[in-house]
């Protein structure tokens, strides 16, 4: 080497050593996502997407892995008490918040009772006071939860994202309303920024109690609205992974070579409710002529573009003591012969309700509304947007003069197990305006079973009860199980360990940029 | 000239009530609980009564309306319902990236549009002309959101020239102000050329020809400040409805600005943001009228104010 040319090359290296510039590139990460955060706090976020984004800096005592399986993260083991109401649980040791705070039973007394007292006026408020009475620090690693009522779903409610531990000094620090600014947890990721308007952005926490974790630098999450320029961002290589991806798009972005589209199983479920409590629907054998008469496999290849598997039950798979039952049959000729036998030989006119007003609504209420028109139900198509439909069926107040029929609309279990998959659809109690039963459906064996399963912690036994469950409504018939959906997504082939989980949330422990 | 300034600007505080009134009617009118809509379809009556409280939605609408009035006189326009900010903070926000936005579209398509009116006009019904009228009508009858994924597809994904979708830094001005400014642009030429070709007939116009006058001074002296009356007033309504921020282009390029705001907030229906932008709109469309009126007398000095 010439000695000009090596004085260079070394003052170089002396530049880099001085500015600690490190050995290998940052690698950092940008999520392109579907629409902006509400809010940062778990507690008073509603919806699935700020709850996936607030993983980054949040952990529960339980979570769930990529598949939906629930997984102890804060918790080192639990015991319940015989009869079900007393949950005491064990914390790990050694883990500190980001501000240095360590994690301790008084973190867990602190956020549950600050999410059941109703002067916080959090979202969440309902989903914890029906059934916390009280949480106590028994020692610093150990708390013990005692609930109202027996409620064998409880883990599980512990393991939603909703459920995490904020450090209990920033709680204090920026008080009930500002922490959702500056939010402080134990995950993986420290709250750098949130442009409201641009992005959120967390970088790796250096102390993270999981060793070896996180493996990249940092995460940008950045809303970008319209679907076709998130299909662009990720050709031009400005974002490593988006979710949700248009169907139109997958076959452009398969072609791409450093790209990787990919559906995932979920636990999505679209179905018709129809309502029992109006004519003609009060008659099973019309709701199961409906039933007989759609064609779940053109509903999944028309209306979700083959992104759809037919619904195999009314829990799909995926969701704990979910049953397989079967897809219901297409069958014109039966479809007709019952409506004969109801008193309908020549069809009826009703209405056609849906949700959503996006486009696979409208070519699903489209594929409905043709099918039925076969056995002579003339129905008419209105897709709501979310004020219209929450005044015309979510808040209705009256279940006599509830003007729903048949109606499009989907759920996914957001606890992964059978209870908050049936009880908020199907269960007497959760008629309009109290949850979303549009069927407006009342069978005293479900509402049995359901509260059985809940007040036992028999395993068996409770499977018993949820099969048992789902077998009824299937044969009630109140809705028509349509498809569950798949999750289509795309991703840098440089990019690993970022899956779409069941329910549409992320999970990225693993995350790494090669 | 001041008095008329002064004057004016006190007029618009009665417009601005009545504009005020007949929002918050208007949005207080539209289906659809925002309560129940804040809340999440997971949400039981207790949470969404608590959120109700939390929102104050609870209270008898006069006093919604005195409390929403109150607060507007002091410079606060409450909280948006859904991210639970400072309206002003949300809207101030947007306002400077749909401005610059409006601003770098107006530039370009003023300059290319009255350049091409002004062509047309003058080389009426030659080639120059057919040119110039066909680049008009296909930048009108062009839909923005066809145009702007276009663009994008070609100058972004193809050729990787230009970035696709944020507002950082002027390289991502480009796209999106030659997708809005189309149209402007094209409803631009238009208004010039026909004014232009009124004027080219009148007898001011023979008189300075027939001085021995070059056709350049005859056009550009004579003809042009005549003929920008008409063309001003429609640059100030165009600039105006820009202001508004544009729907389709602010969501097909992810702009941060006031339309997605305003969609966002009509979902949601988050009454406070509506009411502050169709506020902030109304504000915007009086103040732009007085500068057009005031460019009147800039441009032909016999207009008088009274």
């Amino acid at each position: 080497m010439k000695p000009l040319l090596r004085s260079l090359a070394l003052s170089a290296l002396a530049a880099c050593t001085l500015a600690a510039v490190p050995a290998q590139a940052a690698k950092d990460v940008v999520f392109a996502v579907a629409s902006q955060f509400t809010t940062t706090d778990p507690y008073d976020a509603n919806d699935t997407l700020s709850q996936a984004m607030a993983k980054s800096f949040y952990e529960g005592l339980y979570g769930f892995d990529k598949d939906m399986k629930m997984i102890p993260v804060l918790a080192e083991s639990y015991t319940v008490s015989g009869d079900g109401l007393v949950y005491t649980i064990k914390l790990k040791h050694g883990i500190k918040f980001h501000d240095g705070t360590d994690f301790k039973a008084d973190a867990v007394k602190v956020n549950l009772d600050r999410v059941t007292n109703p002067d916080n006026k959090l979202k969440r408020y309902g989903l914890y006071n029906n059934n916390i009475a009280k949480t106590e620090v028994v020692d610093d690693y150990t708390a013990r939860i005692t609930l109202k009522t027996p409620f064998s779903a409880f883990l599980n409610q512990l393991a939603h994202p909703a459920t995490v531990m904020i450090s209990p000094t920033a709680l204090a620090k920026y008080g009930n309303k500002d922490i959702a600014f500056h939010p402080v947890g134990t995950g993986p990721f420290k709250f750098l920024e949130w442009k409201q308007t641009d992005y959120l952005k967390v970088v790796k926490n250096e102390n993270y109690w999981q060793k070896g974790l996180p493996k990249v630098d940092s995460i940008t999450w950045k809303p970008v609205i319209d679907s076709n320029s998130r299909a662009a961002v990720m050709q031009t290589g400005e974002a490593q992974f988006t979710y949700p991806l248009p169907y139109e798009q997958a076959e452009v972005l398969k072609a791409k070579a450093d790209l990787d589209v990919v559906a995932a199983p979920s636990i999505i479920m679209r179905y018709l409710s129809m309502n029992t409590q109006q004519k003609p629907f009060d008659n099973p054998k019309v709701r199961q002529a409906i039933a007989y008469a759609i064609n779940k496999d053109a509903v999944a290849k028309i209306a979700f573009s083959g992104y759809a598997v037919p619904a195999d039950g009314i829990v799909p798979e995926g969701v704990e003591f979910a049953a397989k039952l079967g897809v219901w049959p297409y069958d014109l000729a039966k479809a007709k012969q019952l409506l004969a036998e109801a008193g309908y030989p020549n069809g009826f006119e009703t209405e056609l309700w849906s949700a959503y007003n996006h486009s696979i609504a409208q070519k699903l209420t489209q594929v409905v509304q043709q099918q039925l028109l076969q056995v002579g139900i003339k129905t008419k198509i209105t897709l709501f947007e979310a004020g219209q439909r929450v005044e015309m069926v979510e808040s209705w107040q009256n279940p006599a003069t509830a003007p729903v029929r048949i109606y499009y609309t989907g759920w996914s279990s957001s606890t992964g197990e059978a209870d908050w998959a049936i009880r908020p659809l199907l269960g007497s109690e959760s008629w309009p305006p109290r949850l979303f039963n549009t069927a407006y459906y009342k069978s005293e064996r479900v509402d049995a079973d359901l509260k059985g399963a809940l007040a036992t912690t028999d395993q068996a036994e409770k499977a018993r009860l949820y099969k048992d469950a789902q077998e009824t409504v299937y044969r009630d018939t109140p809705w028509v199980p349509l498809v569950v959906e798949k999750l289509l997504s795309a991703k840098s082939k440089k990019l690993t360990g970022v899956y779409t989980m069941p329910d549409g949330s992320f999970d990225f422990t693993e995350i790494d940029l090669h | 000239m001041l008095q008329y300034l002064i004057r004016r600007l006190f007029g618009l505080i009665p417009t601005l009530l009545i504009v005020g009134i007949l929002v918050f009617l208007f949005v207080h009118l539209l289906p659809g609980d925002p309560a129940r809509l804040a809340a999440g379809p997971e949400a039981t009556p207790e949470t969404v009564a608590l959120v109700r409280q939390d929102l104050g939605l609870d209270r008898p609408l006069p006093e919604q309306f005195l409390r929403f009035a109150g607060g507007v006189l002091h410079g606060d326009f409450g909280r948006s319902l859904r991210t639970k900010r400072p309206v002003s903070t949300e809207i101030g926000e947007r306002f400077w990236p749909t401005f610059g936005l409006t601003l770098t579209s107006m530039v370009w398509s003023v300059v290319f549009g009255m350049g091409i009116g002004i062509v047309s006009a003058v080389w009426r019904n030659r080639w120059p002309d057919r040119l110039g009228m066909t680049l008009a009508v296909s930048g009108i009858s062009f839909p923005a959101f066809a145009l702007g994924m276009a663009l994008m597809e070609i100058f972004a994904v193809q050729l990787n020239w230009l970035p696709s979708v944020g507002a950082d830094t002027w390289r991502h001005y480009i796209l999106p102000s030659l997708t809005l400014g189309a149209a402007v642009a094209a409803i631009m030429a238009r208004f010039t050329r026909s004014s232009f070709v009124d004027i080219l007939q009148e007898d001011y116009v023979r008189t300075a020809r027939a001085k021995g006058l070059a056709e350049s001074v005859v056009i550009v002296k004579h003809c042009l400040r005549n003929a920008l009356i008409p063309v001003v007033t429609m640059m100030g309504l165009q600039f105006g409805f820009l202001l508004g921020g544009s729907i389709v282009v602010e969501v097909v390029f992810n702009w941060p600005g006031m339309g997605r705001l305003l969609v966002d907030a009509v979902d949601m229906r988050d009454y406070p943001v509506i009411q502050g932008l169709v506020l902030l709109f109304s504000l915007e469309f009086v103040l732009i009228n007085l500068i057009v009126d005031v460019l009147y007398a800039v441009i032909n000095p016999t207009i008088r104010f009274r």
